[in-house]
């Protein structure tokens, strides 16, 4: 997966093209709005990471730009501004996602994740199996080791959340919002406590340990074969 | 005319203007009346020597007599010009080195009429009467009499008469003008003073005022207009630094931790395990100063009236339903209960009411005691609804009621950097959400319970 990143501000750029590295990505860099069009219409990338206020030509009209030569990359834009206007102008030219400086790279990763999981819908599996646990979505039942776990229906959507994106670090902002609906900065206390009574039910009489919590950045659901 | 007068200048103006037409105004009436008095004096003296030659030719004896008696008569008369001819044009008699002019003898022929004829001659005026005259000797020959008055005397008692009066109005325009600009200048003397003390207005010095009892009526409006715009202002503005020394300190604490912390770790070589803690617990405390930086800029807009909320239905019992979910967990942890009564509908943004319900929630929950209880009340009537938070346990110091929306108020200083505490902006981001749709937030406090009173208009 190829993603261009379009960012004035050498630090940003250079962190967000090292992290997104890491996460497994190609990543090419361009700090002006301009290099940002060339690349994009050139290269065969498959995300557009675009910052609105950029020198010369900013972030809109690079995507006007674009979307005028008929590129359909998806965009997602960064920006620190978070008016309204912004966000629905950006939505309106094309933008697949908005996200508002300062974000948590987690929250960037889980967005990049999901614009790139888009497209032509599949057959959906109806069990997610990781490891050995088991979770059935037509018979909203959870196993591990064949023996039945009793979850509520949150807790439900939270395991279901996390298996779907096993081996993604997920930002605790992105499980209130996802699980809960909670689509703004909540009290993050409550995902903690929440995941913390999943884990009693799902690992604790268990080994190896499903859930891991990453500090500083969120949760990961990973089998013990990844982990290492 | 794109210039811009000053007002004194536009009353000047005008004044003089104004004192011009009436003064104008006055000369012509004189001068015609002077003029016009002077026209019937000469026509009575012409119709009066008319009559003394009709009455000579009637009396008199041949032309030579006649001659005799007319230049006896005119001697007096300097002014005065006389010609006699009969009807084929023979002179009898004419004053000597004056001539009529053709056309005033061709048409007094003509038309025979006996009205009055003018003409200016060699920068002489005159004026003159035909008559027609029977003598004595000759009945039935009828004689063309013209007598022409010189009116040169009357044109120089009329014409130095306009010159004074002229002047006189020139003269009186122009010192109306004068005290009209005196009489503007000491008139506005008022807005000079506003406007000096307008002068000396700066963000340093919000606390000036206009002079409201000094000003006439007409101005003390627009001045206490001025003043309540500038209290409004000062107000903002007081607000403004408020805020901005508020954030200034708030961000300070954690700056200066983050700092500490790192430059502690990077003082000598430490485990890898050391350095991923701390950079972990150094993401989380930017984690937090990022939602205290957003959280601000909400409050900020909210403030400034930018806080939109765009209006849907909603229903409350679907979004405490929602949020006793959410809280669940928590509530479980602390043996909480979470209880909902009643049912209201209300028009809002979602989000935002979520948001400041959340916050309450949250509070509650934080303030509640083991097995404690937490109920959502809802409640419905023709023009309101009203959603009250209340939660058992201790009661808040009452002196610290009016101060619990304040920004980074916490009701216990000694837990006010604890990591899962926020910033102590969330009952203040509450009350601007339910200002930003017309409500109002109301606090009760006692032993037992406490209870947050979230009140709506309904349309």
């Amino acid at each position: 997966m190829k993603i261009l990143i379009v960012e004035d501000e050498p630090k940003t750029g250079d962190y967000l093209q090292q992290g997104l590295r890491e996460a497994g990505f190609a990543v090419s860099l361009a700090t002006t709005g301009l290099d940002g069009v060339h690349l994009a219409l050139e290269g065969d990338h498959d995300l557009l990471i675009l910052d609105v206020m950029l020198p010369g030509m900013n972030g809109w009209q690079v995507l006007k730009h674009l979307r005028d030569r008929g590129q359909k990359l998806p965009v997602l834009f960064l920006s620190a501004r978070d008016s309204v206007e912004d966000r629905v102008k950006g939505l309106e030219l094309g933008a697949d996602d908005y996200l508002i400086k300062p974000f948590s790279f987690a929250e960037l990763l889980a967005r990049v994740r999901t614009i790139l999981r888009r497209g032509p819908p599949g057959t959906e599996a109806t069990v997610i199996v990781v490891a050995d646990l088991e979770l059935d979505l037509l018979r909203r039942r959870v196993t591990r080791r064949g023996k039945r776990i009793d979850l509520t229906a949150k807790e439900f959507g939270l395991l279901e959340l996390l298996m779907r994106r096993q081996g993604e670090v997920l930002p605790r902002s992105l499980i209130a919002s996802q699980v809960w609906d909670m689509n703004f900065d909540s009290d993050t206390n409550v995902v903690e406590v929440a995941m913390r009574r999943l884990r009693i039910k799902i690992d604790d009489h268990d080994e190896p340990r499903l859930i891991q919590t990453i500090r500083g950045m969120g949760y990961v659901l990973e089998s013990p074969a990844r982990q290492s | 005319m794109t210039r811009r007068m000053s007002l004194t200048t536009r009353l000047t103006v005008l004044y003089t203007l104004v004192a011009a037409c009436v003064l104008a105004g006055m000369v012509a009436i004189v001068s015609t009346s002077v003029n016009r008095h002077f026209a019937e004096l000469d026509d009575d003296t012409l119709r009066d020597k008319g009559r003394l030659i009709q009455d000579m030719l009637a009396k008199s004896t041949g032309q030579a007599e006649l001659h005799g008696r007319l230049d006896d008569a005119l001697q007096s008369h300097p002014g005065l010009f006389v010609r006699i001819a009969d009807a084929d044009g023979v002179v009898w008699y004419a004053s000597p080195s004056f001539a009529f002019p053709d056309g005033v003898l061709r048409a007094s022929a003509d038309t025979a009429s006996r009205g009055i004829v003018t003409w200016t001659a060699d920068e002489h005026a005159y004026r003159a009467l035909h008559t027609v005259a029977m003598r004595r000797d000759a009945r039935d020959i009828p004689m063309h009499v013209w007598i022409a008055v010189d009116t040169r005397h009357h044109a120089h008692f009329t014409d130095s008469l306009h010159a004074v009066l002229w002047a006189y109005a020139v003269l009186a325009a122009l010192l109306s003008g004068a005290l009209g600009w005196f009489a503007a200048r000491t008139g506005l003397a008022p807005l000079r003073a506003m406007r000096n003390r307008a002068r000396s207005v700066s963000g340093q010095q919000l606390s000036e005022r206009m002079p409201v009892e000094s000003v006439p009526v007409e101005m003390a409006e627009l001045a206490s207009s001025l003043n309540d715009m500038l209290a409004r202002l000062q107000h903002d503005f007081q607000r403004l630094s408020d805020f901005s020394s508020d954030l200034a300190h708030e961000l300070r604490t954690p700056i200066s931790n983050l700092l500490t912390q790192t430059q502690v770790a990077l003082s000598q070589t430490r485990d890898a395990g050391v350095y991923r803690d701390i950079l972990a617990s150094n993401a989380e405390e930017f984690q937090r100063l990022g939602r205290m930086v957003s959280d601000m800029l909400l409050l900020a807009k909210a403030e400034h009236g930018l806080l939109l909320p765009h209006a849907e239905a909603i229903s409350l019992d679907e979004e405490v339903q929602a949020l006793f979910d959410f809280y669940e967990a928590l509530a479980e942890e602390k043996e909480i209960l979470l209880h909902r009564s009643g049912s209201a509908q209300l028009r809002g943004d979602r989000l935002m009411i979520r948001r400041a319900v959340s916050n309450l929630l949250s509070n509650a929950l934080r303030h509640t005691p083991q097995q404690g209880m937490v109920t959502i009340r809802l409640a419905q009537t023709t023009d309101s609804v009203t959603l009250t938070v209340a939660n058992t346990g201790a009661a808040i110091d009452p002196a610290l009621v009016p101060r619990l929306f304040d920004r980074f108020f916490r009701a216990d200083p000694s837990r006010a950097h604890a990591d899962r505490d926020g910033a102590g902006l969330g009952l203040a981001i509450t009350r601007a959400i339910v200002q930003a749709h017309q409500g109002t937030v109301q606090v009760s406090t006692m032993a037992g319970e406490t209870s947050f009173a979230l009140t709506f208009p309904r349309p």
